[in-house]
């Protein structure tokens, strides 16, 4: 296990710079300015002259994961760094270990944030704007931001303290499982959410609570039109002009 | 009040529209942190939270992966509040329908927000071959200068679809408004429900979880029966 | 077997396809076709570890993939077939792979390449590898994820490219 040279300082910075990771992100190469970003502190603690702006170089190439698996892979790599600068010969060289983990920790970081954990707390934090409460916002950041600045922080640590390791790690969680678990238990959230939305709207228009069940089949409708590729755009604005139509109609009717 | 409305709103609009990609992305990107953000210091949280509501699903299920750009719910969102807000007092509409179809007129005029995003983006990677060509900014402070610039590219861009909701949002509500506020009042409690059914369903149509429509359908039927019971 | 979708993109797996392609043509089965990957066990690993359980990852060298994609296992499922270059995938298709239309999600830029989307950059080797699969009858699609527009790459060459050289 590697030993730590980097002072806690030049770690410090690296871990409030990794917040700007994606500041220039582009097309051509995606997070790379941004990994050089973040890691100039510990290169020029490491580098000097010639091997310095080598090193940046280097790290201009072709990357993109996931804002937040960045901190991990960001913390083998200042380990890994620190071997290469004192001439020691790992498993994997730097540019290996990018290649081979960015496109990994993309997928695993996309399924469990953007995928399970951003919808969860959205879920919950909906319960209490439908309730009108104020605190729905706090409550999204605070359910989102936990399991976010942990990563951001433990896992830079994790990945730091153990180099190459840090996959086994991640390998042992199971985090792609884990993320489909969070789905699951969203998804039913999500349809708990949507049948009290429904009673909220049957008991303002003075409708019976038995409506309710007329609802559910519609929203799966427009469920199985999203599978097949209908934007929310489409979908909501059609719907709109569904209502609005009706609303004429019934308007109609009454006269 | 235009104006320092515009400047308010603007500024949430930029530090929210910079969460989405840039720097932090601790969330407050999302309708319903944003909107509620701009509402509270637009003086009406309230609205802000409406917006925030009712926009938070719709997208949701886009998800921000490797070089997909989303739609940018974020300015849908701050751009419905500021128009509510604003529009609201130029008109002189209050009411919980007028926040509607501000969102109605909001949601298609964020579609150029993609465009915009896309040409932040183009222009890093421009930035990117300009810090490339000159060797000698690698090493020295430079090539962390040239990576922060990306900011005001970004900003720029969220900048610019927050005007076009908003400017483009005050000319069309100025001549909709009296035809459409009646007929969106009717139909109040019932847009008002679409807005987040039609997110959930996208999510669950979208969501790799192959059980999602079951669940989804059990979970819905479970809370309707439980409460028709009672 | 039953292939539902060929798919050019150098990050092979990751969130575009796990997150948006998988849902949208339920698939079962990703097919790494990489010599490369193949050869490395440290990477397959890495990548296994990324996906959910339920869906199986089979990896194997381009020579392979006809072999693989009529094995027993395979047979039964719904399968994603992934390259990482336009050499790959011609390669592949001569070796017999079957399939009738290849989608470009992924082909990121470099020495010579011209950019003709967001994601998509090629040269004039990519170019010509494209047409000899056309010719070989495969519909030929520029699609990042599902809720994008599909597009024929005929129609994205059309435009100039942009470079920003090297």
């Amino acid at each position: 296990m590697a030993e730590s040279k980097l002072p806690v300082n030049i770690l410090v910075r690296t871990v409030l710079r990794s917040f700007f990771l994606q500041a220039s992100w582009n097309f051509e190469r995606l997070q790379n300015l941004g990994i050089v970003f973040t890691l100039a502190p510990a290169l020029r603690h490491l580098y000097r002259g010639q091997e310095l702006a080598k090193a940046c170089r280097r790290h201009l190439e072709y990357f993109n994961t996931h804002p937040f698996m960045a901190a991990p892979v960001l913390g083998s790599i200042l380990a890994l760094e620190e071997k290469q600068a004192k001439g020691e010969q790992g498993y994997l060289d730097v540019h290996e270990f990018k290649s081979m983990i960015m496109a990994p920790y993309a997928a695993i970081g996309d399924a469990f944030f953007w995928g399970g954990v951003r919808p969860l707390a959205a879920a919950i934090a909906l319960f209490f704007a439908a309730k009108g409460s104020l605190w729905a916002p706090v409550v999204f950041l605070l359910v989102f931001n936990i399991p976010h600045l942990w990563l951001r922080i433990g896992g830079f640590l994790k990945g730091y303290l153990s180099g190459l390791k840090v996959i086994e790690v991640i390998q042992r969680r199971r985090l792609p499982d884990l993320a489909i678990r969070i789905k699951e238990c969203m998804v039913i959230l999500l349809g708990g959410l949507s049948a009290y939305l429904t009673l909220i709207a049957l008991k303002a228009e003075d409708l019976s609570t038995g409506w309710g069940l007329v609802v559910a089949p519609i929203v799966l409708f427009v469920g199985w039109l999203a599978a097949r590729g209908f934007s929310s755009l489409v979908l909501v604005l059609c719907s709109s002009a569904i209502l609005l139509i009706l609303a004429q109609f019934e308007n109609f009717l009454n006269l | 009040m235009v104006i320092e409305n515009y400047l308010i709103a603007g500024t949430v609009a930029v530090l929210a529209g910079l969460d989405r990609m840039a720097v932090l992305q601790i969330m407050i990107s999302r309708p319903i942190v944003a909107a509620p953000l701009a509402g509270w210091l637009l003086g009406a949280p309230l609205v802000g939270l409406q917006v925030g509501g009712l926009l938070e699903l719709l997208w949701l299920g886009r998800l921000p992966v490797g070089a997909a750009i989303p739609p940018d719910d974020t300015q849908v969102a701050v751009g419905s509040v500021a128009l509510a807000v604003t529009a609201g007092r130029m008109l002189d509409y209050s009411e919980p329908e007028f926040v509607i179809l501000c969102m109605l007129v909001a949601i298609p005029l964020g579609k150029c927000g993609q465009v915009f995003d896309r040409m932040a983006r183009d222009w890093n990677g421009k930035m990117l071959h300009r810090a490339e060509m000159n060797p000698e900014v690698i090493g020295e402070g430079s090539i962390e200068r040239y990576h922060l610039q990306g900011l005001i590219h970004f900003a720029l861009s969220s900048l610019a679809t927050f005007t076009v909701i908003l400017v483009g949002g005050l000319i069309i509500l100025n001549y909709t408004a009296l035809w459409f506020i009646i007929p969106v009042g009717k139909t109040l409690n019932w847009l008002s429900l679409a807005f987040p059914l039609i997110g959930a369903a996208v999510i669950i149509g979208t969501i790799n979880v192959s059980r999602s429509m079951s669940l989804f359908g059990a979970s819905f039927a479970t809370v309707i029966l439980i409460f028709w019971i009672l | 077997m039953n292939l539902v979708l060929a798919r050019i993109d150098n990050r092979l797996i990751h969130g575009q396809v796990l997150e948006a392609w998988v849902p949208f043509i339920h698939a079962d089965c990703i097919v790494v076709a990489n010599d490369k990957v193949a050869g490395m066990t440290f990477q397959r690993v890495l990548m296994e570890a990324a996906v959910p359980r339920r869906i199986r990852v089979v990896f194997t060298t381009i020579e392979k993939v006809p072999e693989t994609l009529a094995s027993e296992e395979i047979l039964a499922r719904r399968v994603l077939l992934l390259f990482a270059t336009s050499d790959d995938a011609l390669r592949a298709h001569q070796r017999g792979a079957e399939f009738t239309e290849l989608n470009l999600g992924n082909m990121h830029g470099g020495k010579d390449k011209l950019r003709f989307s967001c994601t998509i950059a090629l040269d004039a080797h990519d170019i010509e590898n494209l047409e000899s699969l056309e010719e070989d009858g495969v519909r030929i699609v520029s699609q990042c994820i599902p809720a994008d527009r599909q597009m024929s790459w005929r129609k994205l060459i059309r435009h100039s490219g942009t470079s920003y050289g090297h």
